[in-house]
């Protein structure tokens, strides 16, 4: 997953749910240095009778912001959604560069 | 090809092929009977005269170059026996946590936990026990499932061949046999579904992604709380450790580690519990002592309770009759001394 064009992240989840599974697993896939290199990542968890929906809510650096459906996606919808967009930046980000 | 000689994993496989279980589609082709019965002769005769050490190591199965720990069989046993002499439990789940940030993390957790005020030698042991550590996860589910529903007290005796030929009664109840499975697999395989009141079934949905475990080997709420207070504080109820005594707990990489570890859920006294049930063990005063003194005190107030209700009536009845007698005798002075005047 690329990560880097990432700003912020915030999710929310009942672990209890076996629904939560993309949504926890998506928060595994960010790099150990996520944090310390700005991106801003919230998590909420819901208490253990809540049927509440999880939340995946993803905005990016050109100010892009991706409301995810945690609780039907799987992690590779998830994974692919967030790339599409990221694969853009890169593509724009590489050429500034070049 | 390297010369055939025989050895225990081929006269194995040798054995199953030729008296299988049932008959395959294999066997009963005219052509099969010649080919196991020349394979057999061919084994028979290249090892005349010949025998193999007792650690002989077939080529085509070399030994594991895994350390044991890490095996997947001694995983299961040691997540079983944690299981079944471990009390609590905490699930994390970590997200790519660091080498350096689990060191500064057991560091603090560690420094936290030794730093509860303890009563007796037990406590401290407790200390000293508890543990934070990585689990593999699918692992894990399989040993919740073994320690819930297989109870190896159950397990029938089987007889089975000694070296001498000699028959006796043995029972294979360990985790890795056969009714170890059977057991397992029909509760979470069979027609019905696992129950969901089963600790199994509320406890798995967490096992997903990473996990960790916090284990403490006793239920200890002040041991507890002090674990909490470190690895997801909540104000109130379990502060984080202050700068000033605790400094350690303020550097970056103890709190991006931290950040990154969420408590998911737990498993106390064999019953799953979620964040705010933790908080409710945690947040238990004074322990398993101070639940003991609230039983103690509750008891003995309902008792002085009991006793001054059955008084009640008997002292009410006794005050009744005491205030008539006063009235009583009040009239009987008064008339004597108004009769003591008329005759004046």
């Amino acid at each position: 997953m690329i990560t880097r064009f990432i700003t912020e992240i915030q999710t929310a989840f009942n672990p209890f749910s076996p629904r939560a599974k993309s949504a926890r697993l998506f928060l595994s896939f960010l790099p150990p240095n996520a944090r310390s290199s700005g991106m801003n990542i919230t998590t909420q968890l819901f208490p253990r009778s809540s049927t509440a929906p999880s939340k995946l809510y993803v905005k990016f650096k050109d100010g892009k912001e991706l409301n995810l459906d945690a609780d039907n996606m799987a992690i590779k919808n998830i994974v692919e959604e967030v790339d599409r967009h990221s694969r853009i930046l890169q593509k724009a980000d590489d050429l500034a560069a070049a | 090809m390297p010369p055939r000689i025989r050895c225990t994993a081929s006269a194995r496989g040798l054995t199953a092929a030729v008296k299988p279980s049932r008959p395959s589609a294999a066997l009963l082709r005219p052509s099969a009977p010649a080919v196991t019965s020349a394979a057999r002769q061919y084994a028979t005769v290249s090892s005349r005269g010949l025998r193999l050490p007792d650690d002989y190591v077939p080529p085509t199965k070399p030994p594991t170059a895994r350390p044991s720990e890490t095996r997947k069989a001694q995983l299961l046993r040691t997540y079983t026996s944690l299981l079944r002499s471990t009390p609590l439990v905490l699930l994390f789940q970590h997200n790519n946590l660091t080498a350096e940030e689990w060191v500064a993390v057991r560091r603090e957790l560690k420094a936290a936990i030794t730093a509860v005020p303890t009563t007796g030698d037990e406590s401290a042991a407790l200390a000293s026990k508890a543990q934070l550590h990585v689990l593999r996860t699918s692992i894990f589910n399989v040993a919740l499932k073994l320690v819930e529903f297989y109870d190896p007290s159950k397990v029938e005796p089987t007889s089975a061949p000694t070296v001498t030929g000699k028959r006796v009664k043995v029972v294979y109840n360990h985790d890795l046999s056969r009714a170890a499975w059977k057991a397992v697999r029909e509760v979470t395989m069979g027609e019905t579904p696992i129950p969901e009141t089963s600790t199994y079934a509320q406890l798995s949905p967490l096992l997903v992604g990473p996990v960790a475990a916090f284990t403490l080997p006793a239920v200890s709420p002040q041991h507890l709380a002090a674990a909490l207070s470190v690895l997801s504080p909540s104000p109130p109820g379990f502060p984080a450790p202050t700068r000033k005594k605790n400094p350690g707990y303020y550097e970056p990489i103890t709190q991006s580690g931290l950040q990154k570890l969420l408590l998911i859920g737990a498993r106390i006294e064999d019953k799953a519990f979620d964040m705010d049930g933790v908080k409710w063990v945690g947040g238990i005063e004074n322990g398993l002592e101070g639940l003991r003194a609230q039983l103690v005190h509750m008891l003995q107030s309902a008792g002085m309770g009991l006793t001054s209700t059955l008084e009640g009536a008997g002292k009410a009845l006794w005050l009744t009759m005491e205030s008539r007698r006063s009235v009583l005798e009040e009239e009987q002075n008064g008339g004597k001394t108004e009769e003591k005047k008329a005759d004046a």
